[in-house]
């Protein structure tokens, strides 16, 4: 199970789908989340996880109907942030949607869950708990409830996984970073199978008052499900989301010898930076295009050979049209135009360090139904977006063998994801 | 893979070459917090880094806005890259970085935090979000420094640095980078990290003697002590180093990560796990236990830990040949540095390799019997030629991180 050991033959392992799982605005599971990307709908809500009525923003899109003790002991649950649990429930999920056993030692399987704002909720809890009563009330879960390994560590410990467990965390690009330096580790045989995603809950007193300092939030109050825009010309910022999503990952050959229905591939990898500035992207576009082509390259594929980019679209005013550009930069002008886009962020908000799980495993299930979910409130393209073929506010079908995720996280983390068709032979 | 520069900014002092002296010198980085007023605390003791200025690395506009983790990781970012002789020419796109935190702008969200809850929302500063998640570190030394490769961090509580340091291995291997900059950065002495440490129970309340309280292996232990800091090192293949004609320090053989999947903050009692993670790290450097003739331990000098540490490194070597492994928890001297502390301690043990020295364990004064069966380096440092070394680090969440070292060959 060393990489020493499994390189030495040549040919790098190929990295098949097997599972999926999600909670998400959108749904909980695969099957309820797909039915609602694929039709378009809006998983955005007036704020119920705090008392928002002092904010100025008063919308989110919050994973309504979770219920932790679906998916584990009660008492378990309480040691565990929101995110934590999301992580939990996901992984689960995704573990029985692959069939794959995990046998009593857990031995070579492992899991790499994003994350971006940790365990916010405990920690505001807590740290106010210290700032009201003292320092001696502050509760022994408070550090493990609010690190953000514990989403990875959690699910290792429900699950019993014993391969590389670690959380890779890239601010809104993590979900996209977790998926790739997972199917890294098994191309180099450190694993034998991966659960890969990311979780985050952030609809918190912190982060949203936050974030809207930092003027990247709607305030679209009387219009929840129209406030999540991208590329609209009415646009005017992102809607916090909350989820965790997580894809099963192992070797295609092992997929195939245990008769499991591959959902898709992932064959490509990119990641760069802008070194540019905290919040803001490089508006050449150059750094966020070489993590695109590194993937693209990294598939084997050539640009023009991706049918659709379910794309970071964080509806900002300057971030859409420089997505835009760069897979213009990309794929070259002409590829551009005939590749469809979405954001399904219009429909599950901004779901920060579980967001690039969460397009993976939408993007996943596009390439596998044939279906493109849309960018809902599309009703007029910002004229600075154009280029590309947005699938507005009606899924699309459409004959694709590859598609891309991209992610771009705040302090300039970039990635992107090539995920390919399953071969007709593999699916079940 | 090779390590050709190496930044460190702890509680023993700011450079490799302070550091080292200290180390070597037996010396302890402990005392009362200074940080904030901990008279409230259990424990108020820390190992803190003194005589840091961010503006000796960047600038102060931009210091303004970076979390004391965030000014630590690009000071010592900053550093590796001078020891390294290595300039970030052009785009910087064939450069990277993985830095790892196990809490990000600990002091940043506290304050923030604070004044959201007195002044409420309106008031709340434009920075308040980046300046304590965990990646923006990570996202500083890349811009910082210019690195436009492949930059992400990872986090696994105590484990991080060394988890970081793989992942950046990965990506030169897997040819996504020509260096990499891998390490990690804590700065946790705060009043909440403090507070929520001490409710776990893993912090020594030995108040009255600061620099005695972190005592790994000793009959006395009663807990860890919190540190902050930095550590980096670069990483680049051998090829390259060799064609920019490069000082080597060591090679980097070997990783190994696994998982106790067991509980929240104590390790699996047989140490399978942490076992599991030597021997990939070994494996995937093409060595064999025999070889390993120093471990720089965890060793966090918690009394549930450290017997199950020693009990790993003694099934990995076996019991004929444990007597004479030489270990080593330089802990003893710059406390624990959480997010940094696989950066610092991986640190040390190249230099342990390069300078043929081996810092020592502190404040081990009586050995417990239940850590006994190696050849513990206590209290003073010993001189002699290191070969192979590991470097454990085991972290809450049970994640478990192992890396190899070994001297250049013919160097």
């Amino acid at each position: 199970m060393t990489g020493a050991a499994s390189n030495g033959g040549g040919g790098r392992a190929r990295v098949a789908v097997t599972g999926i799982g999600v909670v998400s605005p959108l749904g909980i599971g695969r099957e309820e989340m797909w039915r609602s990307a694929s039709e378009g709908r809006s998983g955005a809500g007036l704020i119920t996880l705090f008392d928002a009525s002092d904010s100025p923003v008063r919308i989110a899109c919050e994973a309504h109907g979770f219920d932790p003790s679906d998916f584990m002991d009660r008492r378990v649950a309480r040691r565990m942030d929101r995110y934590a649990q999301f992580a939990v429930a996901a992984a689960r999920m995704a573990l029985a949607d692959s069939g794959l056993a995990v046998d009593r030692d857990g031995e070579g399987i492992g899991a790499i869950i994003g994350n971006g704002g940790s365990g916010t909720i405990s920690r505001e809890e807590q740290h106010r708990v210290m700032l009201e009563r003292g320092p001696d009330r502050v509760s022994p879960f408070a550090i493990p409830l609010s690190v953000a390994n514990m989403g990875a560590g959690q699910v290792s410990m429900e699950l019993g996984l014993r391969g590389p467990v670690t959380a890779v965390c890239t601010a809104c690009a993590a979900g996209t970073d977790a998926i790739g330096t997972a199917v890294e580790a098994i191309r180099r045989g450190d694993a034998r199978a991966m659960l890969a995603g990311g979780a985050d809950s952030l609809i918190s007193r912190y982060f949203v008052a936050g974030f809207d300092a930092m003027r990247v939030l709607s305030h679209r109050n009387d219009d929840p499900a129209g406030a999540a825009r991208p590329f609209d010309r009415d646009r005017d910022g992102f809607l916090v989301g909350e989820a965790g999503a997580v894809l099963v990952l192992e070797p295609l050959e092992d997929a195939r010898a245990r008769g499991a229905d591959v959902i898709c591939e992932v064959a490509g990898y990119g990641a760069s930076a802008d070194a540019y500035h905290i919040t803001d992207p490089d508006p050449s576009g150059v750094p966020q295009a070489r993590a695109v082509s590194a993937a693209i390259q990294d598939a084997g594929l050539s640009p023009d050979q991706v049918d659709h980019v379910n794309a970071h679209g964080g509806a900002s005013k300057p971030g859409d049209p420089a997505e835009v550009r760069v897979l213009q930069l990309a794929l070259g002008e002409e590829a551009a135009a005939r590749v469809t886009v979405s954001a399904t962020k219009s429909m599950h908000g901004h779901c920060m360090g579980a967001t690039g799980a969460l397009e993976a495993a939408i993007t996943a299930l596009a390439l596998r139904e044939g279906v493109v979910p849309p960018t809902i409130n599309l009703h007029e393209v910002d004229p600075a977006c154009v280029g590309v073929d947005h699938v507005a506010n009606a899924s699309r079908r459409a004959d694709m063998r590859a598609a891309m995720s991209t992610s771009f996280g705040l302090g300039g983390h970039n990635s992107a994801l090539v995920l390919t068709r399953a071969e007709d032979g593999d699916r079940s | 893979m090779v390590v050709t520069g190496l930044g460190i900014v702890s509680p023993l002092g700011i450079g490799w070459e302070e550091t080292w002296r200290a180390a070597l010198a037996g010396r302890s980085g402990a005392g009362a917090i200074t940080r904030f007023d901990a008279s409230g605390l259990a424990c108020r003791i820390a190992c803190e880094v003194h005589g840091f200025e961010p503006e000796d690395f960047v600038d102060r506009r931009s210091a303004r806005r970076m979390d004391r983790a965030s000014q630590m990781a690009v000071a010592a970012g900053r550093l590796a890259l001078d020891d390294a002789g290595l300039a970030i020419t052009g785009d910087g796109a064939r450069a990277g970085a993985v830095i790892a935190t196990g809490n990000g702008g600990s002091e940043s969200f506290e304050e923030n935090h604070r004044a959201l809850l007195e002044r409420g929302a309106e008031r709340s500063s434009p920075v308040m979000v980046p300046i304590m998640i965990v990646n923006m570190s990570a996202g500083h030394v890349s811009m910082q420094l210019g690195l436009r490769g492949p930059t992400t961090c990872v986090v696994t509580a105590c484990a991080s640095g060394n988890h970081a340091i793989a992942d950046a291995v990965a990506a030169v291997q897997r040819g996504a980078a020509d260096v990499m900059l891998a390490g990690g950065t804590e700065a946790g002495v705060t009043p909440f990290c403090m507070a929520g440490l001490d409710a776990t129970r893993a912090l020594s309340r030995r108040n009255d003697d600061p620099e005695g309280a972190s005592r790994p292996y000793d009959s006395g232990r009663d807990g860890f002590v919190a540190a902050e800091g930095a550590g980096v090192l670069v990483l680049e293949s051998l090829e390259h180093a060799r064609d920019r004609g490069a000082q080597i320090v060591c090679e980097l053989r070997g990783y190994g990560a696994s998982a106790d999947a067991y509980h929240l903050t104590d390790p699996e009692p047989s140490g399978r796990w942490q076992l599991a993670a030597m021997r990939q790290a070994l494996a995937t450097g093409g060595l064999a236990a025999e070889d390993v003739d120093y471990v720089n331990a965890h060793g966090t000098s918690t009394p549930a830990g450290d017997p199950v540490e020693v009990s790993a490194i003694r099934q990995l070597v076996g019991e004929e040949r444990a007597p004479a492994v030489r270990v080593s928890s330089t802990k003893s001297m710059h406390g624990h540095g959480m997010g940094a502390a696989g950066g610092f301690e991986t640190v040390l043990t190249a230099l342990a390799i390069r300078e043929g020295a081996i810092p020592p364990t502190i404040n081990l004064g009586e050995l417990d019997p239940a850590c006994a069966g190696v050849d513990h380096v206590a209290n003073e440092a010993r001189r002699g030629p290191v070969r192979v070394a590991l470097s454990n680090s085991f972290g809450f969440g049970g994640h478990n991180g192992v890396i190899a070292l070994a001297a250049m060959e013919g160097g």
